[in-house]
């Protein structure tokens, strides 16, 4: 599904990533992890075609995208949850919803279209806040909202930017349910994440970047109890 | 009451119908650039100054009909909002405000000095007013109608733009341009097309205002015009398509109200100037955290 090779990317002539590879088949989960400044936004962000790589390729359904726009990115079925909540609180949620399933439903009433974003949002228990402004949402709903419009968009691939930023404990329970539900429905997602015992519930593999390549791949267990990772994110040695 | 009525239909009542008019196109127009897409549009009196003087070269120099006339405008306006749009939607916020205002001075140096084409500040005399269907639209109370039906068709456009698709993804650009792009919208495209909606209807404002007044220069077309509208969108908020109707009329109507006191001609134009000037100010500093919020990325 994702397939990246010796992906690099600077700010300033600083390296963030230093020759990246990594693949993602399709249907998997898998967490990325590793500490602060590591590049694991850089590399979604790089994916998703905010940041311009300068070297390595990024194949995404067999096709190279590095040259793509974001909107093209987008459109092959690219899905990006962001960490600062992507929703657009200015608008109700019906809206959100609208900008998403408008596109692929051409020639959809409008009745028609507010019974599949009312279908959307029964799916996370906000059907009743409908015509309210998703600014008064909650952390939690907001990110709700935000992976259930990314699935009514069509995305087949989810980059999730640290699902539980902002996130209260009580509302981290329905985040993962909605997590399950993208697996159930034979979606592909990557997860940034901090909490290891968070993302360990439903993923295959973790990968632990560290300075801008990837230092570890493997499943949760192994990859919890790797020395290595301690070292990351502790500077213990064994 | 009868007092009223009386003002409404005098030949000044009339006179500022026309006007509030043509500024309603004018801020209807920029609210869709500014308002909803937030881009610092400062050309906006530019292309309502291409428009004037399309319609005063094309019926004075040619004598082309109205409909003629109105429709150049509006695709002269367009195509020069086009190419600027080319050069200047790669510029962010300020930079575009920027790059938008150096092409407004361009546009006042080019009519002020290509005097060949456009008689410099002596401006253009003797547009006629149109006449369709034997209707004359010498007779102001004829024109007003003539204001009124473009003034209705403008706003109607404009509101099923505004609240359909394209209105939509224009605001969540505005608000999160990535994650508006992550939902697939081309927002460059989108900023693009909009710039060249507002500047056509600008185009058709200019038209209009060069019918009414017969004679257009380009002092009618400076900065002090552009911060006039600017004025109108700001204090019927950014965004909102009804409020465009309410501040038009207060902006316009409230420094009419200076007429009535008393002060001498000579001061009334400054005082009017200092009252707009009073009117954006207080705005902006009550709505100092909603007016401009910023934009929020990755």
């Amino acid at each position: 599904m994702l397939k990246v090779s010796d992906l690099e990317v600077s700010f300033d002539g600083n390296a963030v990533l230093n020759g990246l590879s990594l693949e993602i088949k399709e249907g998997e989960t898998v967490g990325i992890i590793g500490p602060n400044g590591c590049g694991k936004t850089t590399f979604f962000n790089c994916v998703s075609g905010f940041v311009s790589a300068f070297a390595g390729k990024i194949v995404f359904k067999e096709k190279e995208i590095q040259t793509l726009s974001p909107s093209e990115r987008a459109n092959l079925g690219l899905g990006r949850v962001f960490q600062n909540f992507g929703i657009f609180r200015e608008m109700s949620l019906l809206e959100n919803l609208l900008l998403a399933i408008e596109g692929n439903r051409k020639g959809a009433s409008k009745k028609e279209l507010k019974e599949v974003a009312n279908d959307y949002l029964k799916d996370i228990g906000l059907q009743s806040k409908i015509n309210s402004k998703a600014g008064s949402l909650s952390g939690g709903q907001m990110r709700l909202l935000e992976i259930i419009r990314t699935l009514a968009f069509g995305a087949e691939l989810f980059l999730l930017d640290e699902p539980t930023a902002g996130v209260s404990p009580k509302m981290k329970d329905d985040v993962a349910g909605i997590i399950k539900k993208l697996q159930q429905a034979g979606k592909t997602v990557l997860i940034i994440e901090h909490d290891i015992n968070f993302i360990q519930k439903f993923c295959s593999r973790i990968i632990v970047f560290n300075e801008g390549v990837v230092v570890l791949d493997d499943t949760p267990e192994k990859v919890r109890n790797n020395q290595q990772l301690k070292e990351i994110y502790f500077g213990q040695s064994a | 009451m009868s007092a009223l009525i009386e003002i409404i239909t005098s030949d000044y009542g009339i006179h500022l119908g026309i006007l509030i008019c043509i500024y309603l196109i004018l801020a209807q127009s920029l609210n869709l650039t500014f308002g909803l897409g937030r881009l610092f549009n400062l050309a906006h009196i530019a292309s309502c100054a291409i428009g004037a003087y399309a319609t005063a070269l094309l019926s004075t120099e040619f004598n082309y009909n109205f409909f003629i006339c109105l429709l150049a405008s509006m695709v002269i306006s367009g195509i020069f909002a086009v190419a600027l749009g080319v050069i200047s939607l790669r510029l962010k916020t300020d930079y575009f405000a920027i790059g938008t205002l150096a092409f407004s001075s361009v546009v006042g140096a080019v009519l002020i000095n290509w005097r060949e084409v456009t008689r410099g500040v002596l401006g253009i005399p003797g547009i006629p007013r149109p006449e369709i269907s034997g209707i004359d639209f010498y007779q102001n109370i004829n024109f007003l109608g003539l204001s009124l039906v473009l003034m209705l068709l403008v706003q109607v456009f404009f509101y099923f733009i505004q609240k359909g698709r394209f209105g939509r993804s224009l605001r969540a650009l505005a608000e999160y341009e990535e994650a508006a792009m992550s939902l697939g919208r081309n927002t460059a495209r989108i900023r693009n097309i909009s710039f060249f909606i507002s500047s056509v209807a600008a185009g058709m404002a200019g038209s209009l205002l060069a019918y009414y007044l017969n004679y257009i220069d380009p002092s009618s077309f400076s900065l002090t015009e552009m911060v006039f509208v600017l004025t109108i969108v700001i204090v019927g908020r950014p965004g909102s398509f009804w409020g465009m109707f309410a501040a038009t009329l207060f902006i316009i109507l409230l420094p009419e109200s200076l007429r009535f006191l008393d002060i001498s001609s000579s001061y009334l134009g400054q005082a009017r100037q200092f009252l707009n000037a009073g009117i954006l100010f207080l705005v902006v500093y009550w709505k100092r955290n909603s007016l401009f919020p910023e934009q929020r990325q990755v």
